[in-house]
């Protein structure tokens, strides 16, 4: 298990995190959202050892990440945006750098390799970027970690490799296994991704169980906004909107399944009519000045609201 | 590697992968280095008859593996303060002391050993090709005596500051740690040469004429002064005890401290 306690964390004076409380439980994969700069990157380092809070606690599976001893080490494997590789070819990889892993399971990575289609002859360092992310992929897949933390996994993939790394992704989780996976690519990974675990202004502000947005959440187009509207962003032809679900409508067609991507952008834009709309409770009509032309927008005028929230759901 | 093994705090088996893995690493370059040297060996065969580095003491053999081990240790800690192999460097699955004790173990004792007995091989190859080329052969290289305990110490000693210059500086450590060396030196030569002074005041003295002449101190003309045993005695504590242990312990806390902070978050 994960477990943050009242951590601190920041660059020089900037604090990123003030008094972050996070846990998570084996058997999922967490889906980390936030702005750019809300310190996902920063947090997976933090969970990984390479990083050390300056107040508070980080357990992972009983373990403090900041002594980064070696069976912490072993146990975790991190990824980052932009993997390194040495200069070395994939066999020689395993014989140096697998070894430090006693889990490490060869024939899965092979398996993985193949299905990547990962030149075996090359050096991993004339590997393209979406190759190397493939490879880091496939190794920390492979690793036999309990903690995997992904940093936007599926940015420089191709649309067949992002298939293959769902399914490979999907195969790896396992009830000893937390899965933490960093993305702006929310529509790459939302039917894996279960909670999503939204990050702003330095707190957690929303964790979301899939199960929580499929029962109360829903999709849909519309040309002109309704009561149950909680978020909605303008196109040419009207709004594609994030409703409320009412007990009556569960089984309603013209109400999709929610979209992570609208979830994510309401969750920054409209906290408050999100968490009301979670609750259950009435919702005021949203003005169609307030709809978002573009999340972009939206996330450059709703940064300080989500800020003052994120203070209120700490306090 | 075991699951045993990962829960021992100090592992052997990983500090020797960790060495082996650093072998590779610094082979190329051992390669190109040993490659270059014996061209020019060969070349001053070619033109003199004679392998220039093969002379009577076999100072030009330590000396380029003093160089070479100096040059390795103090960029021992390169890789860790990389933007981008940083952060597996920190996170590869071994303690800080490991990684940091198989760096010293591979530049302070294995590097100098390895390559005093590659540089007795390609001394005696030399010295068998001069022989046939109509030289006298020269002076095959004693790997025994290449270094000598007390060379292998000053040698020890300077490679452990780089490397703990190394584990601190992230861009052009060896220059910087260089630059510290110079000035601590300075710095404490100045302080002792004021406290000289004050002794002498103190004693009545006047003020010395100092200079460096002739390879040692004039003071007031007199070069026959020398340090008292017990200040000998400290400053050979400063330089063999002092200066290694505060060198060995500041390197690891840099090593054991260190962040991926260098990334862009």
């Amino acid at each position: 298990m994960v477990k943050i306690q009242s951590m601190t964390f920041g660059y020089g004076k900037r604090p990123l995190f003030e008094g972050l409380d996070l846990r998570l439980e084996p058997g999922s994969v967490f889906g980390l959202l936030g702005l750019n700069g809300a310190g996902k990157t920063s947090l997976l380092k933090l969970l990984a050892g390479a990083l050390s809070p300056q107040s508070g606690s980080i357990s992972v599976f009983g373990a403090e990440p900041r002594l980064r001893e070696a069976a912490f080490l072993a146990d975790t494997v991190f990824v980052p945006e932009d993997p390194w590789l040495p200069a070395i070819k994939p066999s020689a990889w395993l014989e140096r750098y697998a070894v430090f892993r006693p889990a490490f399971n060869r024939k899965a990575f092979l398996e993985l390799s193949r299905e990547f289609a990962l030149d075996d002859d090359k050096l991993l360092t004339r590997y393209s970027y979406g190759q190397r992310k493939k490879f880091a992929l496939a190794a920390a897949l492979s690793s036999g970690s309990r903690l995997i933390l992904l940093d936007e996994p599926t940015n420089g993939l191709d649309i067949p490799s992002k298939s293959q790394f769902r399914r490979a992704l999907a195969s790896s989780a396992d009830a000893d296994r937390i899965i933490v996976v960093s993305t702006h690519q929310v529509r790459d990974l939302e039917r894996l991704i279960d909670p999503a675990v939204i990050v702003h202004g330095g707190k957690i502000l929303f964790s979301l169980g899939s199960e929580m947005i499929a029962e109360r959440l829903g999709s849909g187009h519309v040309r002109e906004l309704g009561p149950d509207v909680v978020y909605a962003e303008k196109d040419r032809v009207g709004y594609s909107v994030l409703l409320k679900r009412s007990a009556d409508d569960s089984g309603s067609g013209e109400i999709q399944t929610a979209d992570l991507e609208l979830v994510f952008n309401a969750a920054i834009a409209a906290p408050w009519r999100l968490e009301a709309a979670l609750r259950g409770e009435a919702l005021r009509p949203l003005d169609p000045a307030d709809a978002a032309n573009a999340p972009q927008a939206a996330d450059q005028v709703s940064s300080g609201a989500a800020k003052t929230y994120a203070e209120e759901v700490s306090k | 590697m075991t699951n045993a093994t990962l829960k021992k705090t100090f592992s052997i088996e990983r500090m020797a992968l960790l060495m082996r893995n650093r072998a590779f690493e610094d082979f190329p370059s051992i390669a190109i280095v040993a490659g270059i040297l014996a061209g020019i060996n060969l070349l001053s065969i070619l033109i003199v008859g004679k392998a220039v580095m093969n002379d009577p003491d076999g100072q030009s053999w330590t000396f380029t593996i003093s160089l070479a081990g100096l040059i390795l240790a103090g960029s021992a800690f390169k890789g860790m303060h990389d933007g981008r192999s940083g952060t597996d460097w920190l996170l590869l699955p071994a303690t800080s002391l490991e990684k940091y004790a198989a760096a010293l173990v591979s530049y302070l004792i294995l590097l100098p050993v390895a390559a005093a007995i590659g540089a007795t091989g390609l001394s005696a190859i030399l010295s068998l090709i001069e022989l046939i080329a109509g030289g006298q052969g020269g002076r095959i290289l004693n790997p025994i005596q290449a270094f000598g305990f007390t060379g292998w110490v000053d040698f020890a000693t300077g490679a452990l500051v780089l490397a703990a210059g190394s584990a601190t500086f992230r861009k052009r450590a060896l220059i910087k740690t260089l630059g510290v060396v110079t000035v601590s030196v300075l710095v404490a030569s100045g302080l002792l040469f004021i406290a000289f002074i004050g002794v002498r005041s103190v004693q009545g003295l006047p003020v010395p004429f100092v200079r460096l002449s002739d390879g040692g101190w004039n003071i007031n003309g007199d070069m026959s002064m020398k340090a008292s045993p017990a200040l000998d005695t400290l400053l050979n504590i400063v330089r063999y005890a002092f200066v290694p242990l505060f060198a060995l312990l500041y390197g690891y806390f840099r090593v054991a401290e260190k962040e991926a902070r260098d990334e862009v978050q």
